[in-house]
């Protein structure tokens, strides 16, 4: 079967980018990256890009295809080539290019260690294993299927706005370690995941759970990192207490306190420095009326209901006693 | 298309953006739906909720999701992205998980609260008139061409993202929003941004990011040469709108793109009432031109 | 140039375990990988680790010794098989304390299954995705023993002063330049060479570097013709699909839907030795009760339950590259090329015949799978056998401090010849050369060998090494030194024409089939001759054969059936 794609080169030599096209000839099962291979052998060995297991395990082959992250080597090339349409094949964005579809892993890699991407088992280990419940593992299989391919940053909309935000594959390897009953530095993990460019950093863009050819889906584990903030009453940064206010507003009248939303979020001080803005919405008639908020009907039960769950909602210290237990148990 | 859904405008639409609900109740009742009011329904959570209490999340969801079956309707109206992901989000979770389903619907009852069966599905209004006989009733009732008009489509995050729970079109190219503005009789505009973030969920804890997100479609949509953007969610709405002054700092440029919801743009198409569309109710304001070429009445003089 | 105590080439689980064991021992280590650790091929590994943890069933080391010792078909060495089953329990609990994500079983222990000739269920396992596990949780030990990195560099060749390994060239891909590498021990855990044939379950990276590196220098290669043909690969591009599958009771049928395995193994069925399985399918295969040149993997009737917890590794490959989706019908599959017993000569502690230098995981020949390893070994051996070599070139540094000189000139020799390699305009593609050695490896190297086929590829190898000359012979069309991926491959298929030479001539010298090792015009095993290792070494470019003694300790060679 013919295929036919554009390549985005980079000749960092001369640090000249140019758009190339190729047509060659590949069996009908043809993958991107057997496709580039054969662009490669045949036509062109300066085309360069990386490569190793062709099986979506080792996470070498991320790419663009027409601006969407994908690992080559799991990306069908026979739609494509069916429908006429001739693929602009580019380096992985958020990250800096090396030449050709190779990018610049270093700062993926030290946003990975930023997280402590290690366990941190108990004092005083069993001699044997841990003994742990599947179910408790299974909390953090999804994201322990990440191969670290770079594709859910690749497109992550907060990262291209602040480069220095930790990021969907560093959040998610956080969550598989706050998550694991066998990790004792749970409370200093999320400590540190609270802070400025980390878990309420997330536009929630959801790029990453669409991008990731693993199903690890980032995105919620972010969120987990979230309910984890929540229980473990780590709420300080803006983003927890903008939360709070959707939370409190639904079983204090049902629908948003949109007025509450600003001042509760960025603080008094903060309100302040906003009035202009604040005011103009307001001449729009914008701001709803604070003194008589939206009050749904039956809203008592959802009063009842929050009671309850919480009442159902473990403490941190009893999760922590009832998560891995190897002495013994 | 069906002929109720139990509506679920959500807390924006009825709140700070009125003019999407009125807009969204006089569209459909021209397009002869009946909506069903759900009187007893809180804030969907918006990923709020959904990340800070997963669990009160689930529940309040699935009392909405009950409430709308009792209701007799199969289906739930939404005008909001965010509204819609979170509901079906809960919705899959619930409908795939039968112990799920159970344990939630026993903390429901224990709270004497009704429970969900299941039978419920959530469909916004983009989907429902942009395809099959929603869309021919809609090209019928489309009787104000919008010729000369340029529209900007803005999809944002969550009616498309992640396909597996919303699935309505291939989120990477997607074409309901440009189905429509063509319907209206207006020229869709393309640009890379139109489905990327505006920063919403954001905008208030960390501002300068989603400035810098928000900068991009309204700078490339302008650029683009678009007269307006249109948006099927309240939430990126608000951010464009509202905070398009704020992006104008951020980008050094003038955009002056005045934004309209879905619902707005269809109803003008549609000839309905500036009264109703509450086109004053936002911050970037249409000039004349914008308004001529959405053939206000105010502003076309009769002919 | 640089300069560490201890330097580990390759970064796999072996490498890996070497390195952060060495450094434990509080050596200066560094890792010299020409891929991101992650990338590594260890990840690919997918159905498990065996040890006699006793989670399952009743079972000791001594039976898994025994049924490692029978699987090699009695050419593995006992005292090293006995050293690696004795040690795997506490591995696996230290792979655990690392926090490696075993599957577990109700009371929260390690679970165990089944896997071929295993006897007793001793594969530990993660879902289906072990080697993934495995290898990234020794990567986060890694990043936490701040153990240095040289990630992308290429290893060229060792380095000696006199008869001692005193470190090695590298070619830095990311920036261009060959680098220096001086260090007090060497470990190489380079993997094996699956991709010198066509169909093969390796990856890219899998061309023998390492080994031939230690050839070149003078190191014996032991037992080279033994290669492993896993039975369950994918027709279109050779992707494994785990024992684990058989295991968890999946069957194979032919194309009138038999379970053909009990008419060639009465007892184990699906889950005989590997050797045995492959042998056949391609019987079956070649006999005309196939599919499209392969047989049926059918997980049916495991439902889909089972499938998507500990086999959603395998569905999704299914999926993705058969177009098959097993919950609802069964894979066809055939044998590939998988695994190379064969490598560098060591002794239990990783040393081999030069002084300061080691090796460990696939590129190392201890020997713990003699003619045929089991599954789930191989995982076990990079462990115990990293974590021995790191020790061992710890202490050795210890003793012995840098032992010699590492002369600058060895850059400059590397340098030129790097160059001599980028300006040659006068040859063919690197891929016209290796397709010819991966077909020629095929046909006549593979499963079933004779005589001819054999002497065939031989002369077909020495051919192709002609005309490659030792790189002059092919083209590398990409001059630049940045991220010159086109000069690595011209570099690595030097590496895979090396050792296929050392391969075969094991191979048609070997008049008995044993293993892996299947000799259609000499069928039998014959333990009076060949009941010993071979060894290839470096003589002037060419390979030059000795044998070694077999170390029997307790299981007396016996018939070996399934």
């Amino acid at each position: 079967m013919e295929f036919t794609l554009k390549i985005e080169r980079y000749d960092p030599d001369t640090d000249q980018g140019r758009l190339q096209e190729f047509t060659v000839d590949a069996p009908e099962t043809a993958t991107l990256l057997d496709v580039l291979d054969v662009v490669k052998d045949t036509v062109d060995g300066s085309v360069t890009y990386r490569k190793s297991c062709r099986m979506a395990v080792c996470g070498s082959c991320g790419m663009r295809m027409d601006g969407a992250a994908v690992l080559a080597c799991k990306t069908p090339m026979a739609p494509l080539a069916e429908e006429g349409r001739v693929p602009v094949i580019s380096p992985m964005g958020n990250l800096p290019v090396i030449k050709d579809l190779v990018v610049d892993m270093d700062p993926f890699w030290a946003k990975f260690k930023a997280v402590k991407p290690w366990l941190e088992e108990d004092d005083r280990p069993p001699v044997k294993e841990w003994r742990v419940q599947q179910e408790e593992l299974d909390r953090i299989m999804k994201e322990a299927l990440c191969i670290q391919c770079g594709c859910c940053v690749s497109e992550c909309n907060s990262m291209e706005a602040d480069p220095d935000f930790l990021g969907p594959a560093a959040l998610a390897k956080a969550q598989r370690f706050v998550g694991d009953a066998r990790d004792r530095d749970r409370s200093e993990r999320l400590r540190t995941l609270n802070g400025p460019h980390g878990v309420w950093d997330c536009t929630r863009c959801y790029f990453c759970n669409q991008r990731c050819p693993k199903g690890v889906d980032p995105r919620d584990a972010i969120a987990k990192l979230g309910a984890e903030a929540f229980r473990e009453r780590l709420t300080r940064d803006e983003g927890a207490k903008h939360a709070k206010v959707f939370v409190s507003s639904t079983y204090r009248g049902g629908y948003l306190r949109e007025t509450e939303l600003v001042p509760k979020t960025i603080g008094p001080i903060g309100a302040i420095t906003q009035i202009p803005f604040a005011l103009q919405l307001a001449r729009a008639g914008k701001v709803p009326n604070p003194l008589s908020p939206h009050k749904a009907k039956d809203n008592a039960e959802v009063k009842r209901l929050w009671k309850l769950l919480e009442a159902q909602t473990p403490t941190t210290r009893e999760r922590a006693t009832r998560g891995a237990d190897g002495a013994g148990a | 298309m069906k002929d109720r859904y139990a509506y679920y405008p959500g807390c924006l639409a009825s709140l700070s953006q009125k003019e999407l609900d009125s807009s969204s109740r006089a569209i459909m009742g021209k397009l002869g739906v009946e909506l069903v009011e759900m009187p007893s329904v809180t804030c969907c959570g918006a990923g709020d909720i959904h990340e800070a209490k997963p669990d009160y999340y689930l529940h309040i969801s699935a009392r909405i999701l009950g409430q709308a079956e009792r209701s007799g309707c199969d289906t739930i109206l939404t005008i909001c992205n965010v509204c819609t992901l979170n509901l079906r989000q809960a919705n899959e979770r619930l409908r795939e998980n039968p112990e799920e389903l159970a344990r939630v619907n026993d903390n429901l009852q224990q709270t004497g609260i009704g429970t969900y069966q299941g039978g419920v599905d959530v469909r916004h209004l983009l989907w429902e008139v942009s395809t099959g006989d929603g869309y021919e009733r809609f090209k019928e009732i489309a009787v104000r061409s919008l010729e000369g008009l340029k529209v900007a489509p803005f999809y944002g995050c969550q009616i498309l993202r992640p396909a597996k729970l919303l699935g309505f079109e291939d989120p990477d190219r997607p074409e309901s929003l440009e189905r429509l503005i063509t319907a209206c009789g207006a020229e869709p505009v393309d640009y890379p941004a139109k489905v990327k973030c505006c920063g919403f969920p954001i905008v208030l804890a960390r501002e300068d990011v989603a400035l810098g997100e928000l900068v991009q479609p309204l700078s490339q949509a302008t650029e683009a040469g678009a007269d307006v953007m249109v948006t099927p969610c309240p939430l990126c709405h608000l951010s464009l709108d509202a905070w398009q002054a704020k992006a104008e700092n951020t980008a050094g440029e003038e955009f002056n793109l005045p934004i309209l919801h879905l619902a707005q743009l269809l109803g003008a198409a549609a000839g309905i009432e500036e009264s109703t569309l509450k086109f004053r109710r936002h911050i970037t304001r249409l000039s004349d031109d914008v308004k001529e070429k959405l053939k206000l009445p105010s502003v076309v003089s009769a002919d | 140039m640089v300069r560490h105590d201890v330097v580990v080439v390759g970064a796999g689980v072996a490498g890996m375990r070497a390195a952060i064991e060495a450094s434990r021992y509080g050596a200066d280590v560094a890792v010299v990988s020409k891929l991101h650790p992650t990338r590594s091929h260890s990840g690919a590994a997918e159905g498990g680790i065996n040890a006699a943890l006793g989670n399952a069933s009743e079972d000791s080391p001594e039976q898994h010794t025994f049924f490692t010792v029978k699987g090699s078909d009695y050419l593995g060495d006992q005292d090293a098989i006995a050293v690696m089953c004795e040690e795997g329990p506490g591995d696996i609990y230290e792979l655990e304390h690392m926090g490696c994500i075993f599957s577990r079983t109700p009371d929260g222990k390690i679970a165990q299954r089944p896997f071929g000739a295993g006897g007793a269920p001793r594969t530990c396992y993660a879902a289906d995705i072990t080697g993934h596990v495995l290898l990234h949780v020794l990567y986060e030990q890694l990043v936490k023993s701040q153990v240095t990195v040289y990630e992308e560099w290429f290893a060229l060749d060792l380095v000696m002063d006199g008869d001692r390994c005193v470190g090695l060239t590298a070619w830095d891909l990311v920036h261009g330049g060959v680098q220096g590498v001086e260090a007090g021990a060497v470990v190489l855990a380079t993997g094996g060479l699956g991709r010198m044939y066509r169909g093969t379950t390796n990856a890219y990276a899998c061309t023998g570097d390492g080994m031939s590196m230690a050839w070149r220098a003078g190191v014996a290669l032991k037992d080279m013709e033994f290669m492993q043909f896993h039975p369950t690969t994918l027709k279109a591009n050779g992707v494994l699909i785990t024992e684990g599958c058989r295991g968890e009771g999946g069957y194979l049928r032919n194309a009138e839907g038999d379970r053909f395995m009990f008419n060639y193994a009465p007892n184990a069925g699906e889950l005989a030795s590997r050797d045995v399985v492959s042998r056949a399918e391609q019987t079956e295969i070649d006999e005309g009760r196939g599919v499209d040149g392969c047989v049926l993997l059918d997980l049916t009737h495991l439902g889909a339950k089972k499938i998507n917890t500990v086999l959603h590794g395998s569905r999704e490959l299914a999926m993705d590259y058969a177009g098959v989706d097993p919950i609802e019908e069964p894979i066809p599959v055939r044998p590939g090329s998988h695994y190379h017993m064969g490598g560098v000569d060591t002794d239990v502690w990783g040393r081999t015949s030069m002084p300061g230098l080691y090796a460990a995981g696939e590129c190392a020949c201890v020997s713990v799978h003699g003619a045929n390893r089991l599954g789930g070994n191989s995982l076990l051996e990079t462990v115990v056998f990293g974590r021995r070599s790191g020790a061992a070139a710890a202490q050795d540094v210890r003793s012995n401090g840098s032992g010699g000189v590492f002369s600058p000139s060895a850059v400059r020799v590397a340098e030129r010849r790097i160059a001599q390699l980028l300006y040659n305009f006068d040859g063919v593609r690197p891929h016209v050369i290796r397709d010819e050695l991966a077909d020629t490896m095929y046909s006549n190297a593979g499963i079933f060998r004779t005589a001819e086929g054999l002497e065939q590829c031989v002369a077909d190898i020495a051919d192709l090494r002609e005309r490659y000359r030792d790189g002059l012979g092919v083209v590398i069309q990409d001059k630049s030194r940045t991220f010159n991926s086109d000069l690595i491959q011209a570099l690595e298929l030097g590496s895979m024409l090396q050792m296929a030479d050392c391969l075969v001539t094991g191979a048609v010298a070997r008049t008995e089939s044993r293993g892996a090792h299947s000799r259609l015009d000499h069928p039998d095993r014959d333990d009076e001759h060949w009941l010993r290792h071979s060894l290839t070494s470096y003589d002037d470019g060419q390979v030059a054969l000795d044998y070694k003694a077999v170390t029997i300790t307790e299981f007396e060679p016996a018939v070996r059936t399934y």
